[in-house]
């Protein structure tokens, strides 16, 4: 078992200690720790000793596996606005190849509680070079907010679609 | 915590500079004898009690002296020949190993990312020995990423720091995100030769939520025996979020163009941090007239594969920088492995040296002597 296939067993573990080690060590891993994404979005929901080096690692890691996309579309839409933040900012780190995303992005977009997710999901929308029209519709409504960060990323990305 | 219901007043840069100009206007007026003004951008600064718990006492007009001299060198004077220290390279040697004091007549700068810098960090005395003695080297450092719930992560670092007898204190931001997982800015200094000017620290206003993570600056001055020679400089420190840098770098331009026009006896300002690009992905700021990097092709993360932090400068106005710098390889210099270091921080301090006089002294002092009590 390599590194990092074992800090994402033990971000499983009972102990908040071994979890948060495991965190560490995956923060410290630059881009290898790719293959945790999913791992390390579950973790933004757990004790703050582990959150905070899970949120370290998800910003050095880059683009997630495109094998990720079914699950992080899954989290998008999860009740922890820390998990969804994430899912969606890797799903963005994706670009076009999380085309899929689109409908699910459009949905945090318009729904989600959270304002830094809902931006994040505008963001991540301005990711990709062909939009669908859910999407475009849901950047229209966004590029009309009253939030002047969300209304920004809305009309930098359809000006790319 | 910057949170995202603060961000939401509809205020243009231009507007931003507006108010920066009542802020000073009124302040001047009120008159504040020895630093009349903070600048602009600067928020109220959350009325320098919280942040600035170890500012006691720091008034400029009061400082100690060095054996400097009293007036400034040549131009042309060649820097003091330091022998830990090379152009570039990565350096220097820890002073506990060397015995090596820092010469009067330079200011040494540094930016260090201590990664996620909280308690899990300092309950590691290996990795607290290690950043004791990167901090030891340097005048001032511009720390990004502490990561806590405390307030006692800088108090307790400051006081590992300071058991040989040193004097070094801090300033602290804010915390600083749109999640709930927030970081601050510090600046780590040596108060027997760094005076920092209480009135002119804070954290850039971003009422358009244009930065994650908005740039904490302060004012400093060496100590000399001559304040009103003495090189005085703005330092901006800045985390860029990585997902976002294109659009930040750009916003940066203006955060420097705004510390430029911040206070009429002030020319030199120096953004230095984690600007996750290296220099030929500054964007706008790279692009201002006279800009300029410290570090230019060395690579500043621990896997020595990127080059994310820096200090950027105006060549014309700071030319008080001697040229100078270097990344300190954390592996060579304290003999560890590439595991151990990476437990310190993913990132290299980066640094530069300056002297400690002003260099454009008749443009300051023409601004200043209106100024001063």
């Amino acid at each position: 078992m390599s590194q990092v296939e074992q800090a994402i067993a033990d971000l499983q573990h009972a102990q908040v200690e071994v979890r948060a080690a495991a965190a560490e060590k995956l923060a410290t891993a630059g881009s290898d720790a790719a293959p945790a994404s999913v791992a390390l979005v579950r973790a933004c929901a757990d004790d703050e000793s582990v959150r905070t080096w899970a949120v370290a690692a998800l910003e050095d890691l880059g683009p997630p596996p495109a094998s990720t996309l079914a699950e992080l579309k899954k989290l998008a839409e999860a009740p922890q606005p820390l998990v969804s933040y994430w899912a969606v900012t890797l799903i963005g780190r994706l670009g076009d190849d999380a085309a899929t995303a689109v409908p699910t992005l459009a949905g945090v977009v318009r729904t989600a509680a959270d304002l830094a997710t809902r931006e994040r999901a505008a963001w991540a929308l301005g990711q990709m070079t062909s939009i669908s029209p859910d999407g475009v519709a849901a950047l229209k409504t966004a590029a009309e907010a009253n939030e002047p960060r969300l209304a920004r990323l809305a009309r930098e990305a359809l000006e790319k679609t | 915590m910057a949170n995202s219901s603060s961000r939401r007043r509809g205020w243009s840069l231009g507007k931003l500079v507006f108010r920066l100009f009542l802020v000073v206007a009124a302040l001047t007026f009120l008159g504040n004898p020895q630093w009349p003004v903070v600048g602009p951008a600067i928020q109220q600064l959350q009325t320098g009690v919280k942040y600035l718990q170890h500012q006691v006492g720091v008034r400029f007009a009061e400082s100690t002296s060095t054996s400097a001299p009293p007036a400034p060198p040549p131009s042309d004077a060649l820097p003091a020949q330091n022998p830990n220290v090379q152009t570039g390279t990565l350096n220097p040697v820890p002073a506990q190993n060397t015995g090596y004091q820092r010469p009067a007549d330079k200011v040494y700068i540094a930016s260090f990312n201590i990664q996620v810098f909280g308690e899990s960090k300092l309950s590691k005395p290996d990795v607290v020995e290690i950043l004791v003695q990167l901090v030891r080297q340097f005048d001032i450092v511009a720390i990004q990423e502490v990561r806590a719930q405390s307030d006692e992560i800088l108090p307790r670092f400051l006081a590992a720091i300071n058991a040989n007898g040193a004097r070094y204190q801090y300033l602290i931001g804010p915390r600083l995100g749109r999640t709930n997982s927030t970081e601050q800015y510090a600046f780590i200094y040596d108060s027997s030769r760094i005076e920092a000017d209480p009135a002119s620290v804070g954290t850039i206003a971003d009422p358009n939520d244009l930065l994650h993570r908005e740039p904490f600056v302060a004012r400093f001055r060496p100590r000399t025996n001559n304040p009103d020679r003495a090189f005085t400089f703005w330092l901006v420190d800045m985390h860029t979020d990585p997902d976002e840098v294109k659009q930040e770098v750009d916003v940066l331009a203006d955060v420097f163009q705004l510390m430029k026009g911040a206070r009429p006896d002030e020319d030199d300002v120096i953004l230095l941090g984690d600007l996750n690009a290296s220099e030929k992905q500054l964007g706008r700021l790279g692009q201002l007239p006279g800009i300029g990097w410290v570090v230019s092709g060395v690579p500043t993360n621990t896997q020595k594969s990127k080059t994310y932090d820096n200090l950027i400068y105006d060549t014309s106005a700071t030319r008080e920088y001697t040229g100078r710098w270097g990344v300190v390889d954390i592996e060579s210099i304290f003999g560890v492995s590439r595991d151990q270091a990476l437990r310190v921080s993913d990132h290299l301090p980066v640094w530069a040296e300056f002297d400690v006089w002003e260099a454009n002294l008749a443009t300051n002092m023409a601004g200043s002597a209106a100024l001063t009590r």
